[in-house]
């Protein structure tokens, strides 16, 4: 347990509500949702080209990335349209006392 | 009598009956040309694009036009073969620049659109605009439909290995284009057997590409004009031979016989007994080896118009591709090719047989240099025409070689659908 990297990454109440942001995660860029008051955490670049997910449009649990709307769900990080190819990599997010925290590697 | 009419006429008809006399002008205009890409190119008619082998798995794409329009060749994922238009439908970038490669889609490099291999438009960037500071600017319209503006697509035909497209999505289906006869000489040699790619040659000719479609609807000219053939024996005028045609004219195949099996005897008489002394340094170039699928015929010249040949000259085989580029010019661009199931003696043999071909073949350099000339004689004094009138004026299929008789067929067909 204590190897285990949680990293604190933003206050929850700087993430909107139905929306995205961009944090750093030790220097590396990923992006927060929240849904519904919870939040969820994915690697913060497409992985079709060079778009941060930051950028797209959340609807419920997708987000669909800006530059050619494919479109991944936040909670598995699946890939589910063209041109995507390969699912985007999610992170285990908690929230401990009005702070968002990240697992990291 | 023509010393005295204008050069250059403002205005001209085609005065004669038939097709045995053919206007300069039919190769120098400019408005014709377009009329042709029109009418011949883009429609009512199956231009070559490739062999499937050029493509085999999914991903794998070549660059290629129809008449002077770029066009890609994919393969997708599930298999199928796809032509599309190489103009991206945002604002008309000619994109795809590879001739050959490998992709998961087709993306625009100006403002990466995407589009599927199958020319589905699938991705634009920013088409829901740029989020700042909570507020959302930009975007397309609310009433944009990817749907709408995926890339142009072509109509595709494959049979047995062999790819044509069409613009024209009302074109007779490809058999039917070909017709029974010049089908038949298709499918002798794209009979369903695997082929295997040998490699490209291109050129650049300075001439009028139906003199492409003319020289090899000419049975005149091998003897006389490729001294190679005739003094190596590949070539005679009393070969045994045939001339065919489709119903339209607009198709042929020459059909030769070399007069004894086997291997070739490398003195011939007659033509040109004065080189009777020559021989070749290379013997492998002659070393021809019968094929079972040729029946009896040792070479076969299928001229499918307006875009393509098909070559089967002893155990040399290739497509022979004409890419327009102006009244002027053309690309010419041969595919080498061989069947799976050739023996590695096979392979050599006909590597080394392609020496005949191509833009420095021993034969065909002859070809290029003939075109390039003839167009400028026809640019020089555009008034007068040609004389085709070699075995006659008529259009008939013929038993013999000694006449242009497939050339007056074309131009009897070009009268046809040009309203010349
Ligand atoms: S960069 Fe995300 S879909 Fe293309
Ligand atoms: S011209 Fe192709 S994306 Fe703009
Ligand atoms: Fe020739």
């Amino acid at each position: 347990m204590s190897s285990e990297n949680w990293v604190d990454v933003a206050s929850v109440d700087a993430v909107p509500e139905g929306d995205t942001i961009g944090v750093s995660l030790n220097g590396q860029g990923i992006a927060l949702y929240k849904v519904d008051g919870e939040v969820f955490a994915t690697a913060g670049l497409c992985t079709h080209g060079a778009a941060h997910m930051c950028d797209g449009f959340l609807e419920g649990h997708e987000i669909e990335c800006p530059l050619h709307q494919g479109r991944f769900d936040i909670r598995t990080g699946k890939a589910l349209n063209e041109p995507l190819t390969e699912d985007i990599r999610t992170f285990a997010v908690r929230l401990d006392a009005g702070r968002v925290m990240v697992l990291a590697d | 009598m023509e010393n005295t009419s204008e050069v250059f006429p403002s205005d001209p008809t085609w005065s004669e009956e038939g097709s045995s006399r053919v206007p300069f002008w039919a190769y120098t205009r400019e408005d014709l040309y377009k009329r042709e890409l029109e009418r011949l190119f883009y429609k009512g008619h199956w231009c070559y694009v490739g062999l499937e082998v050029e493509v085999p798995e999914p991903g794998d794409f070549k660059r290629t036009v129809v008449g002077e329009r770029s066009v890609i060749m994919t393969r997708s994922t599930d298999g199928e073969i796809h032509v599309v238009e190489n103009v991206c439908k945002h604002r008309g970038m000619r994109f795809c620049r590879e001739k050959h490669g490998k992709a998961k889609e087709l993306l625009c490099p100006y403002h990466q659109w995407s589009y599927a291999l199958n020319g589905d438009l699938q991705g634009v960037p920013f088409r829901r605009g740029v989020k700042r500071e909570g507020k959302v600017n930009g975007g397309m319209p609310a009433d944009f439909n990817p749907a709408d503006h995926g890339l142009t697509k072509l109509k595709v035909a494959r049979r047995n290995g062999v790819v044509f497209a069409s613009f024209d999505h009302d074109v007779e289906p490809f058999e039917e284009f070909l017709g029974p006869t010049i089908l038949s000489y298709f499918d002798r040699v794209f009979d369903g057997r695997k082929l295997v790619l040998l490699g490209y040659r291109r050129q650049r000719i300075p001439g009028n590409w139906k003199l492409m479609q003319e020289n090899i609807k000419d049975p005149y000219h091998p003897g006389l004009l490729h001294t190679w053939f005739s003094t190596f024996g590949l070539w005679r005028a009393d070969n045994q031979s045939e001339l065919k045609m489709d119903a339209h004219k607009r198709h042929a195949a020459m059909i030769s016989t070399r007069g004894q099996g086997g291997k070739v005897e490398e003195v011939v008489t007659g033509l040109d007994s004065f080189k009777e002394t020559m021989t070749v340094n290379d013997k492998r170039l002659l070393d021809i080896v019968h094929e079972d699928w040729w029946g009896k015929p040792t070479a076969v010249m299928t001229t499918i118009f307006p875009s393509v040949i098909i070559q089967q000259q002893v155990n040399s085989v290739s497509t022979r591709h004409i890419q327009p580029n102006g009244h002027g010019s053309f690309d010419f661009v041969w595919t080498h090719f061989g069947f799976a199931d050739d023996t590695p003696e096979m392979h050599q043999r006909r590597l080394i047989q392609a020496n005949l071909f191509g833009p420095a073949g021993f034969v065909s350099a002859d070809d290029g240099e003939v075109i390039e000339w003839s167009q400028e004689g026809f640019e020089q004094n555009p008034s007068q025409k040609t004389l085709v009138e070699m075995g006659g004026r008529d259009t008939e299929d013929s038993p013999h070689m000694v006449t242009e008789t497939l050339i007056r067929g074309m131009y009897a067909y070009w009268r046809r659908v040009m309203g010349e």
